[in-house]
């Protein structure tokens, strides 16, 4: 769909702003529960998302819990502001599960982006 | 890990799937959500509206479902996902009322929580000179699900579907009971809904507001001294921080202050738990290990968070409130 391809181009964009300062990564509270696996962070699945949407990576399982586990808590974005930074991390990573969910329910296993 | 695009795949299909069917992201016929307000004779139409969207009343049936996976466990990890997803649709062919009917007691102690907490909410408001309408049977739910899970195709309708009842109650303002609802009202809807004009308010803010006399509470209930914990929603998505201290205030609790507070709050892990329990409940663990280092006595003010770090009472000693809960201590024995 066009819309699907502007909007991942979009989202592309913004994914580029992130600094790669890693602040983020300490706050999240799914990071600090799985014991310090950097996927599992703002930081981390803002480079999922970027590498899904750019087709490096190919959409399975681990990147499947590594997008949907995110709490979309916000706390990031805390981070984020205060390092001069305010990224929309939760926003962006929200609408990329968008970009997915509905493959997702529709393609099940076979889903791809 | 394994098999989480299927896992996913099916929560969606599943949540989708039951609200279209039965307009209940549960799958759930049975009205459920009416009987907290079933001797309190409130209106049904009105200038003022309380809109509940079920959040509370879902919470035992949260945890029913979460505790039917989890017995599931021990069976290999797949046939466990097409055995739930085949007893969800089964259970879609009629209602997944068969299903999810509460068992120990445990459900029924959270049913009774989350009714209270809501009663605290009305008899609070009615100090404060404010006597809401209820649509009864007629409340919808406000399916901030289906966006928090990117399901964001089925929300236009689903919010302008919603709005035209609450419009149709004769309201102007909504008073809101949790965080999750207040923010699907305030900030998504609006998007999708040409010419919104309902006033959305949380009642922490309506009773924050409001002038009220000073009041002692009880020696006995409420508890003197609770460590508050701030919803990330309620903190961040909504700038709602300092109207739950004002209200705790007013009655006579010192509030503890965690580490993690406000602005820079933490999780409580709830917003994971339909897909990955075990992660949900490491994160609530961290969480309610650091508020239990403040008191024994925490307050929250969001359903998704009482039931996820009510998880920890027994083993760390504390007791979980609803801030709703504690209004109705304090209303009533005062």
């Amino acid at each position: 769909m066009k819309s699907d391809e502007a909007e991942r181009d979009r989202l592309l964009k913004e994914i580029a702003k992130c600094r790669a300062c890693r602040f983020c990564v300490d706050v999240c509270p799914t990071y600090q529960a799985s014991g310090g696996v950097e996927s599992y962070c703002a930081y981390g699945r803002l480079q999922i998302t970027k590498y899904l949407l750019n087709g490096t990576l190919a959409f399975d399982d681990a990147l499947t819990y590594c997008l949907y586990s995110c709490l979309q808590c916000r706390r990031c974005e805390v981070m984020c502001k205060s390092k001069g930074q305010n990224l929309d991390i939760c926003d962006i990573l929200g609408r990329g599960r968008r970009l997915l969910s509905q493959r997702l329910a529709e393609e099940g296993n076979d889903a791809k982006l | 890990m394994r098999s989480s695009k299927t896992l996913v795949s099916q929560a969606l299909k599943t949540i989708a799937g039951n609200l279209a069917r039965t307009g209940d992201p549960l799958g759930l016929k049975t009205i459920y959500w009416t009987r907290w307000a079933k001797d309190l004779h409130l209106p049904r139409r009105g200038d003022v509206l309380l809109y509940t969207a079920r959040m509370y009343q879902m919470l035992p049936y949260v945890v029913r479902a979460t505790d039917m996976a989890a017995a599931a466990k021990p069976v290999l990890p797949m046939l466990k996902i097409h055995a739930l997803a085949r007893m969800a649709e089964m259970a879609g062919a009629l209602a997944a009322d068969p299903l999810l009917r509460l068992q120990g007691g445990a459900e029924h102690e959270i049913r009774r929580r989350g009714e209270a907490a809501l009663k605290g909410m009305v008899t609070a408001l009615a100090a404060a000179g404010i006597r809401p309408a209820y649509l009864h049977e007629a409340e919808p739910y406000s399916g901030v699900l289906l966006h928090d899970l990117g399901m964001e195709n089925e929300v236009p309708a689903l919010a302008r579907s919603v709005y035209r009842r609450l419009k149709a109650s004769g309201a102007r303002t909504i008073v809101t009971t949790d965080p999750h609802t207040t923010f699907m009202l305030r900030e998504i809807y609006p998007r999708y809904v040409p010419g919104f004009d309902l006033d959305v308010r949380h009642y922490l803010q309506v009773l924050a507001g409001a002038a009220s006399p000073e009041r002692v509470p009880s020696t006995a209930t409420p508890p003197r001294r609770v460590v508050f914990h701030d919803s990330c929603v309620m903190a961040r998505d909504l700038g709602i921080v300092q109207e739950p201290r004002a209200v705790l205030e007013r009655i006579g609790t010192q509030i503890v202050e965690p580490e993690s507070r406000g602005q820079n709050t933490a999780c409580c892990g709830g917003p994971v738990e339909y897909g990955f329990a075990d992660l949900s409940r490491s994160i609530s663990a961290i969480r309610a290990r650091e508020l239990a280092a403040g008191a024994t006595d925490v307050v929250v003010t969001c359903p998704i968070c009482l039931i996820n770090l009510m998880k920890h009472e027994k083993s760390l000693g504390i007791r979980v409130w609803d801030l709703g809960e504690l209004l109705t201590s304090f209303v009533l024995n005062n």
